[in-house]
């Protein structure tokens, strides 16, 4: 018996070998089926949920498209993200679609640099919304915001360059049954006075049972989030005196040129009482949070050791599935004009819009598949390919038309009020970020004052801002340049192809795009000449 | 514009292509040895501009095939004018403005009507706003070089990109509003403005005409920001101020 089952194996092991060798002669395609085209689909929201989201659809595309294979690439945000784009964009081997977003220090000239604009596609309906409520839709006015984000954080004024797939907001997600037995109340806090109040009796109970509880839950990345809101209030008043233009929304390069004109400073008593706030919300996490990150914030939060956690919605599904108490998200309070501290400061409420979509995907302009990646995210972007993504992320969607569940519907009652612009005056730009973050410990602790950091910062901020406008003046000059090639290129398919519309529409809509980008780049140029001679 | 259709290569389409899609590395490979109409020569030297790493070597080279297309009597005369122009304002490592305005002035008086005349007229005006304002009358008028030029320009949609930045220039100069706010509507009247600058501009027109004393004009703006964009971040104070343009409107009526 033992002598035929050994036979038998060397049988079966020549039969497998025979097999293997004709296989590897005969066929030059591997044994497992592969698509003719793959498209690779970076992003770095690894949180619990966009995963799987994103996922759900690319398993209904490939269905649809068995020549095309998707690959998600999920790289770390917090860590690695900033280096593995620059790198691989550089190297001329960037996936096909990639996030990118303006907040992230030093990559303002990404999108000049390597991306490609969708204005004209955006222009027309979604293929993929036939047989839905946005059939007839432009693809670009399908989206919640009409894409808000991308228009405003577009290197050129006239194109867009990205589309977005969810929808996120910040709120202050509470550990109800914690802040009940700190303060005795669940009531959500109505005012920032009201918030106040109640980070002061969660102090109080730590003190009194010596329990480690702090009020929020603190580390960098939570403190920058808070400090936005917050400081917003005290600057709205400050954006629409330095509103020359009038266009009621000061875009970063503005708030720039403005400080550099002398027309506000940190230690502007308004923007101080912002600064104010700040310092007031920080005082209640724990000491030391600034060398945290948001990770630590979170785990410090759902060991029940703090009430509060402030941060984005993207964070909300994560929190749901590990968290082992009831999470409540509120609307964190405004500071307005009556309240008691710095309301003299406040114009009135800070408005939200109809909230923005955000994860913002680009196109990478040396895709080898463009067709097929532009594809993609019309489909990811549609009400099926969207409706896939919600369902399966717990994230709110981008697009009109998708069922939003009832967990999350709440995420989107957004505060109506004054506009403020692109960003606070800490995040205007990646140098003025720097010294923020750099000179924060003016601030904090028992020996930080507003005054002091506001005085940090106006001696530290001249040349920080300076370098941001003159980064921004180059990223200008940088989208304009190439476009001269392309303006080029598209005239001469326009010659050879009278009879087709598109090139010409391209050519003119590309000169129209450099002509604006031109006309800044020269009003930067000016602002920093003649403010250079000022000096 | 360019007159190669009649003779576009196979290499000459897969050029217009690369340059579509900022690959002129592949343009200097398809056109290495066969570039012997004018089409290709132009395609090679634009291909030549913008490749990287950019140096002013390249930029001599792209200029001599310029200069040498720019002494025909053909579209493609015109087209390389201008880009010899461009080169001098934004390509060389050192921009040379006075040598660009040069250049773009003598492509306008040369050929008028081109259409790369006429852009080269809106660079111009914009090198004269920013860069080379007319310094030798005191209190010159900042604008006038500009809407000089406006006047020679026939292509509606180059009139509509030097009305806007005229208007915008205005602002930034400080000029005063009444003087600024007609290229600014007159910008929008041309249309097919896109991306944030269309509701950037709505925005500026309705604000800049309170500011001005113009209720009516801020009015209709305001009326048609709302309808276009009725619930974006800026709707709730632009309803604030339809409601002063309102009140300033009754006031006048009440006079």
């Amino acid at each position: 018996m033992k002598k035929y089952s050994k036979q038998l194996g060397l049988v079966l092991f020549i039969l497998a070998y025979g097999l293997a060798s004709y296989w590897v002669f005969t066929r030059s395609t591997p044994v497992i089926y592969q698509r003719p085209v793959t498209i690779r689909f970076a992003h770095w929201q690894i949180e619990r949920g966009p995963p799987d989201g994103i996922a759900a659809a690319i398993k209904r595309y490939e269905e649809l498209h068995p020549r095309v294979r998707v690959v998600q690439l999920l790289i770390p945000g917090g860590t690695i993200y900033r280096q593995w784009m620059r790198a691989n964009l550089a190297g001329d081997t960037g996936p096909d679609i990639m996030e990118w977003g303006s907040w992230l220090d030093g990559q303002k000239d990404i999108p000049a640099r390597y991306f490609a604009p969708l204005t004209s596609e955006l222009a027309q309906p979604n293929p993929y919304n036939r047989g839905t409520s946005q059939e007839h839709v432009l693809w670009q006015d399908t989206f919640h915001d009409k894409l808000l984000a991308p228009r405003r954080d577009s290197p050129d004024p006239g194109q867009i360059y990205a589309v977005n797939i969810a929808e996120t907001t910040l709120r202050l997600f509470c550990n109800i049954e914690l802040l009940r037995q700190a303060t005795g109340s669940v009531t959500a806090p109505k005012t920032f006075d009201d918030l106040r109040q109640i980070l002061a009796r969660i102090q109080a109970y730590g003190r009194r049972t010596e329990l480690p509880i702090t009020g929020i839950a603190g580390s960098r990345d939570n403190a920058r989030a808070i400090a936005e809101p917050l400081f917003s209030g005290t600057l709205l008043g400050v954006s629409q005196r330095i509103d020359d233009s009038g266009i009621l929304y000061l875009h970063n390069r503005q708030v720039l040129a403005a400080y550099l004109e002398g027309k506000w400073n940190y230690s502007d008593p308004a923007v101080k009482a912002g600064l104010q706030v700040v310092r007031e919300v920080t005082q209640s996490m724990k000491p030391g949070f600034f060398q945290l990150r948001r990770d630590d914030a979170m785990l410090e939060f759902l060991r029940g050791e703090s009430v509060f956690f402030f941060y984005g919605t993207w964070d909300a599904t994560s929190l749901a599935r590990q968290a082992t108490f009831k999470i409540v998200p509120m609307q964190l309070p405004q500071v307005m004009p009556d309240d008691p501290e710095v309301g003299r400061y406040v114009i009135g409420p800070a408005g939200e819009g109809i909230g923005e979509t955000s994860m913002a995907m680009y196109l990478n302009k040396t895709s080898a598949h463009p067709a097929e990646a532009l594809d993609f995210l019309q489909f990811l972007t549609s009400v099926p390919g969207n409706q896939l993504f919600t369902d399966h992320s717990g994230w709110l969607p981008s697009v009109n038309g998708v069922d939003v569940p009832v967990e999350i519907r709440g995420f989107r009652d957004y505060r109506k009020g004054y506009a403020l612009g692109q960003a606070p005056y800490n995040v205007i730009g990646s140098e003025v970020t720097m010294q923020w973050d750099r000179h924060f410990h003016y601030l904090i602790g028992d020996q930080g004052s507003a005054d002091k950091y506001a005085a940090a910062l106006d001696q530290y901020m001249p040349a920080a801002i300076r370098a941001d406008l003159q980064s921004e003046m180059r990223n200008s000059l940088l989208l304009v340049k190439p476009q001269d090639a392309m303006i080029q290129g598209w005239a001469g398919r326009a010659a050879e192809a009278p009879g087709d519309a598109l090139p010409r529409a391209r050519q003119h809509e590309l000169e129209m795009g450099q002509t604006m980008s031109e006309g800044l780049a020269l009003q930067m140029k000016r602002v920093l000449e003649l403010t250079a001679e000022k000096k | 514009m360019l007159t190669a259709a009649a003779s576009a290569s196979p290499g000459l389409d897969q050029a217009w292509t690369a340059l579509v899609n900022s690959r002129p590395k592949d343009v200097l490979r398809v056109l290495d040895h066969d570039r012997t109409s004018r089409p290709e020569r132009l395609a090679w030297a634009v291909a030549q501009m913008s490749v990287q790493p950019a140096t002013d070597d390249n930029m001599r080279s792209a200029e001599s095939v310029f200069t040498e297309l720019a002494g025909g009597d053909d579209e493609i005369a015109a087209e390389a004018a201008y880009l010899q122009a461009r080169l001098y304002q934004l390509h060389y490592a050192q921009p040379d403005y006075a040598k660009a305005a040069e250049l773009y002035q003598a492509l306008a008086a040369r050929r008028p009507e081109s259409h790369w005349a006429q852009l080269g007229l809106v660079k111009l005006a914009m090198l004269k706003l920013y860069v080379l304002p007319d310094t030798t009358v005191a209190g010159a008028d900042l604008l006038a070089p500009a809407e000089a030029l406006l006047t020679q320009i026939h292509e509606p949609l180059l009139q509509r990109d030097l009305h806007l930045q005229i208007g915008q220039a205005g602002i930034e100069l400080k000029q005063p509003l009444k003087r600024l706010l007609p290229h600014l509507v007159a910008a929008d009247r041309v249309g097919g403005i896109s991306g944030t600058a269309h509701e950037d501009l709505i925005v500026q027109i309705g604000v800049l005409s309170l500011r001005a004393g113009l209720p009516a004009q801020a009015k209709d703006y305001f009326e048609r920001y709302l309808a276009e964009y009725p619930d974006n971040v800026r709707a709730w104070t632009i309803k604030r101020q339809l409601a002063d343009a309102e009140q300033q409107l009754k006031a006048e009526d009440s006079r």
